[in-house]
């Protein structure tokens, strides 16, 4: 090949390439918008507040950003509003060790910030992020679920909370809740935390008194 | 080795500024490391230091490039730049410009609130990955590289020598600043943003600068064993052609998961699982050449251009590949892995190669006749045995953050402060290492042909 040829490869091709790409992206801009629910002016104003403050700057969206603090994309998926609100103004107010400073945020912004972490959240990303497939595979395998066991992943404590080594450390460990604390205290504790534990950040179990029991006798059965 | 046109001195300023934001790069890494282990270590949030870490390193390669060309383009036009004195205002408009917006990033960093939107435009932050750089300093950073891409096109312009490996060069220049104005507009949508973001990024590292490298390789090849100038242009359109093919349509390895269409599964990873292809091109390129010429200039300069095409592939194409296809991506995509191989990447193609062009051309701008290399060595291996230490460590922190945050469902907080908690201790150690081997690079680059020193590596008259 003389080098007029290799020279005239690599200019013709790149250009050859760089149009495909190009016809790719118009492609994609034309379906992004049906791929996402609809951006409102509160969902934009949150993006806003959300770049106003760098949160890419320790955590990632959409996979992409820091790797310092948890993935945020659907993270209103997995803790109620109220305790993210409360966290976002002022996390220490609600876990202790949290170690994410106190950005002064406001009320208005944290309802703003949760606008567009609720969008996000439903976002059709071809699946991602995937299920874990070994906690999965542990909830199926072996024996089956118990009532309250069920109660306990659908009603999302374990973003909470850990038990046998998996969940999440916003709340205490309830691998042996069962030895710590009561029938009594349990059943009244899930339905107005605040009465047992002065500002408690736990949010109230939204459930019917049946299941409230069941998930009790879940939680006893932990020693 | 001395320079053929006064001008070419001018490469030393840019040099400068390059070696500081280095030291400053890895100084503040180190801070970022302590910081995995003691969130309150510093009075400036993780967000803050992070952003000086990979803006300062983005910025230094920049620099350092700049002058790199200046240096080039006059030796390849075989005439003096055009307006010196224009020259000399870029680099000092560029200098003013960079030490204003990182005085904003600070300021912001201990004052949140002076990052408020003035008419929907945040003033010192744009709070965007590696383009954090406010709107105002996107103005003023592209009016530096337009004035700078303007000057070399001139300087061509009077003796039209019309090289390849300059046509090359200032093609990668050109396509590296149409590259920066997709970043430069507000989308309301997260997902164009990232869409668009990634232009930026990938097109960059992935397009862009290889192709400034392909270029920057050939000339070294050619000033440091004297290869020939039709053999070595051949292989780097070569190297350039394939770089572009597959980079190109590649960057449809960041749209599968954020919110883009399917069909990017396969797009991406078809062709970025190609994308090593001319990295390993470039690799044997640089063995081949060196193996057929006897005689080195320069072995400083030898060592750093074989070192760089190495750890390009190792970097960026090895370990690009073991997380590019969409199956393996799917786990592993936003976590350690990635800040593992962003690590050698960088390390490998961009660093060494800037490394690689100041060892080659600083002696000649010092009119040094012959140099002591021992110092040039010494940082090298400080500088890769701490690299290599840092992303093995980092890619284990990975490791164990796939399978227990991605299989398992841990929490990513749990992993970071208990499982993985000994990883972040060993990376801040080996990033002590890595600033050993700068310290010693910096005073070489200060010090190297300012004292006559006993001969080790023998450099003759002319290149
Ligand atoms: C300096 C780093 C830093 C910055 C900046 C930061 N965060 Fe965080 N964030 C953390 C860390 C670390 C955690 C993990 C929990 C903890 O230890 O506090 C966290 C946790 C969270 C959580 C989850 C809380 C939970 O219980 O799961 C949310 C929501 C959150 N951050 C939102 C944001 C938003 C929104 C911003 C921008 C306004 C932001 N963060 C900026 C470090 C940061
Ligand atoms: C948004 C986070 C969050 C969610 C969701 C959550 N909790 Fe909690 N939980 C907490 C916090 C914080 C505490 C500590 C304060 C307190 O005791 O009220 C706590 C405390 C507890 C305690 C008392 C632990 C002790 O050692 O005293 C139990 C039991 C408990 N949670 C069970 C549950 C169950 C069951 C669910 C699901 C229905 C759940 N939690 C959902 C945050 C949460
Ligand atoms: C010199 C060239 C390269 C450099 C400097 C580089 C650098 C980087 C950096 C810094 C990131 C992280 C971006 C972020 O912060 O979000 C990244 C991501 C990525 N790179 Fe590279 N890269 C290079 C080449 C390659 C190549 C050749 C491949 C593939 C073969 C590759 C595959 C990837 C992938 C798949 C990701 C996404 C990781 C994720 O999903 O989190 N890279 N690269
Ligand atoms: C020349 C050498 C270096 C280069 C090229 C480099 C490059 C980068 C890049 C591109 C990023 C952002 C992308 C990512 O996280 O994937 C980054 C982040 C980071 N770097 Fe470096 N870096 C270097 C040296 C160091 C050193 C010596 C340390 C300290 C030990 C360090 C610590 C960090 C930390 C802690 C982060 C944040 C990672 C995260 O978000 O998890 N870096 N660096
Ligand atoms: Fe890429």
């Amino acid at each position: 090949m003389s080098n007029k040829a290799a020279r005239n490869l690599f200019i013709f091709g790149s250009l050859f390439f760089f149009v495909i790409f190009l016809a790719l992206t118009f492609d994609t801009m034309g379906k992004l918008d049906k791929r996402a629910p609809v951006i409102t002016e509160e969902v934009n104003a949150g993006k806003m507040v959300w770049h106003k403050y760098d949160c890419i700057g320790c955590h990632t969206i959409l996979g992409n950003g820091s790797y310092f603090a948890p993935e945020l994309m659907k993270i209103t998926e997995k803790k109620p509003k109220g305790y993210l609100k409360q966290f976002l103004i002022d996390p220490k107010s609600t876990n202790a060790r949290a170690t994410m400073p106190k950005l002064g945020i406001t009320s208005e912004e944290a309802d703003k910030l949760l606008a567009f972490l609720d969008w996000t959240s439903k976002i059709d990303t071809n699946g991602w992020p995937p299920k874990p497939i070994l906690a999965t595979a542990a909830g199926v395998g072996g024996k089956e679920l118990s009532e309250g066991q069920r109660l306990y992943q659908s009603l999302g404590c374990s973003g909470c909370h850990i038990i046998n080594g998996i969940g999440g450390t916003t709340g205490p460990e309830l691998t042996y809740i069962g030895s710590k604390r009561n029938r009594d205290w349990l059943f009244g504790h899930f339905k107005d935390p605040d009465k047992f534990v002065p500002k408690s950040a736990m949010p109230k179990v939204e459930a019917a008194d049946a299941d409230i029991e069941k998930l009790t006798e879940y939680m006893l059965s932990l020693k | 080795m001395s320079i053929k046109y006064e001008s070419q001195k001018i490469a030393e300023y840019f040099y400068t500024f390059a070696v500081v934001l280095f030291l400053v790069q890895v100084l503040v890494g180190i801070i970022a490391a302590a910081q995995f282990i003691w969130p309150d270590f510093f009075i400036l949030n993780f967000n803050t230091i992070r952003t000086l870490h990979i803006n300062a390193l983005v910025v230094w390669i920049l620099v350092g490039l700049m002058g790199a060309t200046y240096y080039v383009v006059s030796e390849e036009s075989e005439t003096e730049l055009w307006n010196l004195p224009l020259v000399k205002l870029q680099f000092w408009a560029t200098v003013v410009a960079i030490t204003a917006v990182v005085l904003g990033y600070i300021w912001m960093g201990l004052q949140p609130q002076a990052n408020s939107p003035i008419m929907g435009i945040t003033p010192l932050n744009e709070g965007r990955e590696y383009i954090e750089a406010p709107r105002w300093a996107d103005v003023l950073i592209v009016i530096s590289v337009l004035l700078f891409l303007f000057i070399n096109f001139m300087t061509m312009l009077k003796t039209k020598k019309w090289t390849g490996i300059q046509g090359t060069l200032i093609g990668g220049l050109v396509f590296l600043a149409l590259m920066y104005l997709p970043g430069m507009f507000y989308a309301k949508s997260m997902v164009k943003d990232q869409f668009w973001w990634w232009w930026v990024v990938h097109l960059w590292v992935e397009g862009a600068w290889e192709v400034i490298a392909g270029a920057l390789l050939a000339f070294m090849l050619m000033k440091v064993v004297g290869a020939k100038r039709e053999v070595v242009e051949k292989w780097m359109y070569i190297e350039v052609g394939f770089v572009m093919f597959t980079g190109i349509l590649g960057t449809g390895h960041h749209y599968y998961w954020i919110g883009t269409p399917g069909y990017w599964l396969w797009v991406g990873g078809i062709f970025s699982s190609l994308e090593p292809v001319p990295l390993l091109l470039m690799v044997w390129d640089a063995f081949r050449t060196t193996r057929e010429s006897r005689n080195v200039t320069n072995k400083a300069g030898l060592y750093y251009t074989v070192a760089h095409a190495i750890f390009n592939f190792v970097g960026a194409g090895l370990w690009g590949i073991i997380h590019t296809l969409p199956q393996v991506n799917k786990w592993t995509h936003g976590t350690q892995i990635t800040t593992a191989h962003g690590h050698l990447a960088f390390y490998g193609a961009y660093v060494l190669l800037v490394m690689s062009m100041i060892y080659i051309t600083l002696p000649a701008i010092r009119g040094v006749k012959e140099f002591n290399a021992s110092r040039a060595f010494q940082s090298f291996w400080w500088m890769t045995i701490s690299m290599v230490f840092i992303v093995l460590t980092i890619t284990g922190a990975g490791m164990v953050q796939v399978y227990m945050e991605r299989l398992m469902g841990l929490d990513y907080v749990a992993i970071k402060a208990n499982y993985n908690l000994w990883f972040w201790i060993f990376r801040a150690i080996f990033g002590v290492g890595f600033l050993v081997g700068v310290m010693i690079f910096v005073i070489d680059f200060f010090k190297l042909g300012k004292k006559p020193m006993p001969s080790v590596s023998a450099a003759p008259e002319k290149a």
